[in-house]
């Protein structure tokens, strides 16, 4: 462990000027599951900690809104996860909650320091042996070529294939989620959709934040597509494990049983949250059928570019995307919430 | 999980007596349990290792200004003078260590994670973050060679590498002429990744020099190897040297030996003055300890058409280091499994950039099994047997190596009796046949298993306090498998008093001498040394051979005759075994007798029985039920013996279906390395386990009737799941693990659907 300057700041003011004031080295701390593990592996070595992790502007979440759902970027996964109304009406965004991690780390994580949860790849976690673009800008990718079973296969640069690890953001990226930002020139809100960024040549370049800026707070709109949706996660094992490959989809059928409204995002198979319009459109407009269900995963896949070790995803990806159509489709109808 | 059914000994009373609750329990659970690293002595320093990031070379120089720079640092080496320490030798030429190579001797990198540094410091945060400042220099060899088919890679025959006859190849008849005229033939090559032991209790070490002696607080499973190779290593008497290890937080063959930073931690106490404690973090355990090394096997089963196994060729191929011969033994048990008359093994190691490979849970029986076990399988779908029935057609009373009879064997009571509660009856054969009320695939698989029932010497010592209570010290180590269990329940049963007067002290050589705890051998071994007590301390108080015994009078009465307290020692021998062998237990060195008695063969044998659902389109699996039926002799101890089945299905789910250390082709060393990427098994994945026991006394092994119970209960695992996947998707599977990639329904069955 590296000596760091460590603050409390009691208001979300004197965060983000803690924040400017750390300067580059300065880092958020909320509930500390993603950031000291990465200390103890010498990815980050903060020079200042800024806990926000009890700020009440960022407390607390609220769904039973009419217009949308509110979530504090400081609320716990596990209070999220639980929560009747999204059980209920947004399937989907309660599933990626309750199947990430383990309950402990859900009880620490908090669903704004979720959204910017680092690799696995192991390279990027592995420390100075191994050249990683994320870690050392311009230094290379030892994941090119070696052990990328866990690495993406869309999105990828020839600087970074690593996958963006999360479930949350994948989920929140079905619903037109929004962000409320404070930084160190006041507040903006942005799109959830644009908060990451691809690898592209500067793989250290993860997310659109300004320096010294947080996420306040998380809104979803209210929409009929929740209670057509769910979150589909397939992993190593049943519990505890980052995705292999999974689906968010949301969507509304209209009377005759056709598709009306339809997203689609992926998760573990992208080097950021995925949406996948082509599946989007494969399935918009016609009843959702095995076959139409098949397509759109295909399609949503037809771009990938798999690696060495990878190449299972693209198939396992494909299925994922069909069978969360379907089950969508059928919680849409009100049939077997599964 | 379920409790273990109601049959079997945990439901029995009458001469097995009933079952006493682990006696450790409330400690554990309340986390009163004290461990090694849990040891801090007054003055205590704070030591940390830096670790080589190339796989293979030299180490040019290694840059420690910064690391001395940090506030608290007391000392850094990097190099060890050979005058203060010198190597503790391999346990396979008469050593102690884990591997020949002693880090920080010289300047030779043998693979990733190999120690560079040696920092003590005031605090444990100090000499991390001073062991993360150490810089090196390599001169990198150009390539590394860390699996079994890397160029580089060497490969020796070892029954000429290693010419003694424990390493010799097994051959009866003619198994190659045998199996060309078998009408059924498979000929198949199956592959075991490597796996690492995890225990949850990191490897800790507390050292403390008291003048010229020396106390070391170390989790292992072989406090006498430490002691007498630390006295090696540091030129000074094995008496001068106390280790004590009375709880191990698991073990499963990682702390067999001495850990190679033990000698320098105790260099470092010298020098300094100060107890020093190091505490391995999780990422270098992957690599400072032994793992069970990755292996090959290729198989040649024979049948004839009624399904009577006719000739078995089994050649392998184990990993092992560049700088040692880590002996693999898989034959032994193939070649017993059965009775199958012509064999012939072939077993070869291949060498490669690694901390030398050891023994992790069925070092050898889990991969040799799942060989043969996968095979036997695909002969009863080739000859339209059910694989039960198979089995017990194929079964034997004598040892097929040695002609001479099986001490006891109830494989055939394991595999009935596991049918009838399975509920196997039912199982259509066809793969594909059975589903779900949900759709997904159903598969019911069955696999056998044995482990060799060894039994070294052992002393036991009892004293019977002024209270009235038992004080027993034995040769032996608690991991956690019940030891201390089974002990005071032997005690209790044969004095009839409670096991709660019984006070269990082991792993401590201060008090009797002590080896190796391991090979499924620790209750065969210390039980019949605390039998041959419990006689003289009767004998000592003029009670009568048996019967309960009142503790508390006969104490009370030595009192009033102004006696000492009565303290007796005895010492066993497995059958076979010379005085010599006492000898050995007395300087550190393991001297198990077995599966070969004189007149007997002996091994534990176990049947598992494996419903998994399978969702080809995604390449799922799961694990709903097991049931496993064990025959270890007499059950010594109910409850945690069947806690120790419990935990051997468990990691059997784990081999099967999740773990695989992975090396890295290019860099060395095994990446992955924390428990967020070695997968073992998480609660979600353990569906019911169902444990019942034969619990029939053993007439030979030893006066208690006891084989052992921890190894045989992983044996056999991962076969019944791969066979249980083949019977729900029709699909083999020859690698394990078995993971999505491997289960996920081929491109052109987009379904999932299989035949």
């Amino acid at each position: 462990m590296r000596p760091f300057s460590y603050r409390a700041p009691a208001t979300l003011a004197e965060a983000v000027a803690a924040l400017a004031d750390g300067g580059p080295g300065a880092r958020p701390l909320a509930g500390g599951t993603s950031l000291y593990d990465l200390m103890k592996l010498g990815v980050e070595a903060p020079s200042a900690v800024v806990d926000i992790g009890r700020l009440p502007e960022l407390a607390g979440f609220d769904t039973a809104g009419p217009e949308e759902l509110v979530f504090g970027a400081g609320a716990s996964m596990a209070d999220v996860a639980e929560d009747a109304v999204l059980r209920a009406d947004y399937p989907a965004l309660a599933e990626s909650l309750a199947k990430a991690a383990s309950p402990q780390v859900r009880n620490m994580a908090t669903v704004g320091g979720n959204l910017l949860q680092r690799t696995r790849c192991g390279y990027f976690r592995g420390g100075p042996a191994f050249d990683c673009a994320k870690r050392r800008p311009g230094s290379g990718c030892a994941a090119r070529g070696g052990l990328d079973r866990g690495h993406a296969v869309l999105g990828t640069s020839d600087a970074c294939t690593a996958a963006y690890p999360g479930d949350w953001a994948v989920a929140l990226l079905a619903f037109d989620a929004r962000l409320d930002l404070y930084g160190p020139r006041g507040a903006r809100t942005i799109a959830l959709a644009d908060l990451h960024r691809g690898p592209a040549d500067a793989p250290h370049e993860e997310h659109t934040l300004g320096a010294g800026e947080l996420v306040v707070r998380i809104r979803v709109p209210t929409a009929p597509a929740g209670r057509g949706s769910v979150y589909h996660k397939v992993r190593d094992r049943e519990s505890f494990a980052f995705a292999l490959a999974s689906a968010a989809v949301a969507l509304t059928l209209d009377e005759r049983g056709r598709v009306a409204h339809c997203r689609v995002a992926l998760g573990g198979v992208a080097t950021r949250p995925w949406r996948a319009e082509a599946a989007e459109r494969a399935v918009v407009g016609g009843p959702l059928t095995e076959e139409a269900a098949v397509r759109a995963g295909e399609a949503a896949f037809a771009d990938a570019r798999p690696g060495a070790h990878n190449a299972f995803k693209v198939r396992l990806g494909a299925r994922v995307v069909a069978r969360a159509l379907r089950t969508a489709a059928e919680r849409a109808a009100g049939r077997a919430v599964a | 999980m379920s409790a273990p059914t109601g049959r079997g000994s945990d439901a029995r009373s009458g001469p097995g007596g009933a079952p006493v609750p682990r006696i450790d329990a409330y400690e554990k659970v309340t986390g009163a349990t004290r461990y090694a690293a849990d040891r801090t002595p007054p003055g205590l320093a704070h030591a940390a290792l830096a670790v080589a990031t190339v796989g293979r070379g030299r180490v040019a120089r290694v840059e420690t200004a910064a690391a001395r720079a940090v506030a608290g640092v007391l000392l850094v080496v990097t190099r060890f003078e050979e005058h203060e320490l010198r190597p503790a030798g391999y346990r396979l030429s008469g050593g102690y260590g884990f591997q020949s190579l002693q880090p920080l001797l010289d300047d030779r990198i043998a693979y990733r994670g190999q120690p560079i540094a040696l920092v003590v410091a005031e605090t444990p945060v100090a000499a991390a973050e001073a062991a993360a400042l150490v810089e090196a220099r390599y001169e990198a060899a150009p390539a590394v060679a860390v699996t079994l088919d890397a160029a580089g890679a060497e490969t020796v025959g070892q029954a000429a590498a290693l010419p003694q006859p424990m390493f010799a190849d097994l051959a009866m008849g003619d198994a190659d002429a045998a199996f060309a005229r078998s009408p059924v033939r498979l000929d198949a090559e199956y592959d075991i990744g490597a796996q690492h032991q995890v225990p949850m209790e990191l490897l800790g070490t507390v050292v403390e020099w008291r003048g010229d002696d020396l106390v070391v607080h170390e989790c292992t499973q072989n406090s006498g190897a430490v002691r007498h190779g630390l006295a090696r290593q540091l030129g000074i008497a094995p008496a001068r040297v106390r280790v004590v290890s009375p709880q191990v937080g698991g073990g499963f063959g990682q702390k067999t030996w001495l850990q190679s930073h033990v000698g320098p931690l105790a260099v470092a106490a010298r020098r300094l003055g100060r107890p020093v404690k190091l505490v391995v973090d999780r990422t270098q355990t992957f690599h400072g300890s032994t793992f069970r090394p990755a292996s090959r096997h290729r198989l040649r089963l024979g049948a004839d058409r009624s399904g009577l196994l006719t000739a078995l060729v089994h050649e392998t191929r184990q990993q092992t280091s560049r700088h040692d011969l880590f002996a693999s033994d898989f034959t032994s048990v193939t070649a017993r499994l059965y009775g199958i008359g012509d064999f012939r093994g072939h077993q070869r190691l291949t060498r490669t950039d690694v901390q030398t490979p050891g023994f992790m849970r069925a070092p050898f029986e889990h991969a040799a099994v799942f060989a043969l076990e996968s095979a036997v399988d695909e002969i009863a779908c080739a000859t339209g047997h059910d694989p039960v029935a198979l089995r017990l057609a194929n079964d034997t009373g004598s040892d097929p190596v040695t002609g001479r009879p099986f001490s006891s064997r109830h494989l055939a009571a394991c595999l009935r009796r596991g049918a009838e509660l399975f509920g196997w009856a039912a199982r259509t054969p066809r793969p594909g046949s059975m589903r779900a009320a949900d759709g997904t695939l159903v598969g019911w698989g069955v696999a056998a298993g044995a482990y060799r029932a060894s039994a070294g010497p052992a002393v036991a010592r009892l004293r019977l306090a002024a209270d009235g209570r038992i004080a027993v010290e034995v040769s032996g180590h608690e991991m956690g498998q019940g030891l201390r269990t089974a002990i005071a329940r032997t005690v209790a049963l044969d004095l009839g008093i409670s096991a709660g007067g019984v006070r269990v002290g082991v792993g401590d050589t201060g008090e009797v001498p002590q080896h190796l705890t391991a090979g499924s051998w620790g209750t065969a071994t210390a039980l019949p040394a605390v039998h041959a007590a419990l006689r003289r301390l009767r004998s000592c108080l003029g009670a009568p051979d048996e019967g309960p015994l009142d503790t508390v009078a006969a104490a009370a009465e030595r009192a009033a005759a102004g006696r000492p307290e009565a303290v007796v020692e005895a010492v066993s021998l497995p059958p076979g075994q010379s005085a010599r062998a006492v000898d050995r237990l007395r300087a550190g060195l393991p001297t198990p007798a077995g599966p070969e008695y004189p007149g007997f063969s002996a091994f534990s044998f176990i049947a598992h029985f494996v419903e998994v659902r399978v969702e080809p389109a995604i390449g799922r699996v799961r694990v709903p039920r097991v049931v496993s039926v064990v025959d270890c002799g007499r059950v010594a101890s109910p409850v945690t013996a069947a806690g120790q089945i419990r935990g051997g299905v468990v990691w059997g789910i784990g081999a099967a279906l999740r773990e695989r250390g992975e090396p890295e082709p290019r860099h060395g060393g095994f990446h992955h390395a924390d428990l967020a990427e070695y997968l073992v098994p998480v609660n979600a994945d353990v569906g019911r386990v169902d444990v019942d026991f034969v619990d029939v006394p053993d007439p030979l092994v030893n006066p208690l009737g006891v084989k052992g119970c921890g190894e045989v209960a992983l044996v056999g695992v991962a076969p019944a799941i791969a066979n249980a996947i083949h019977h729900a998707t029709g699909r083999r599977h020859r690698a394990l693990p078995i993971r999505v990639e491997d289960v996920l329904a081929p491109e052109d069955d987009r379904n999932g659907n299989c035949p």
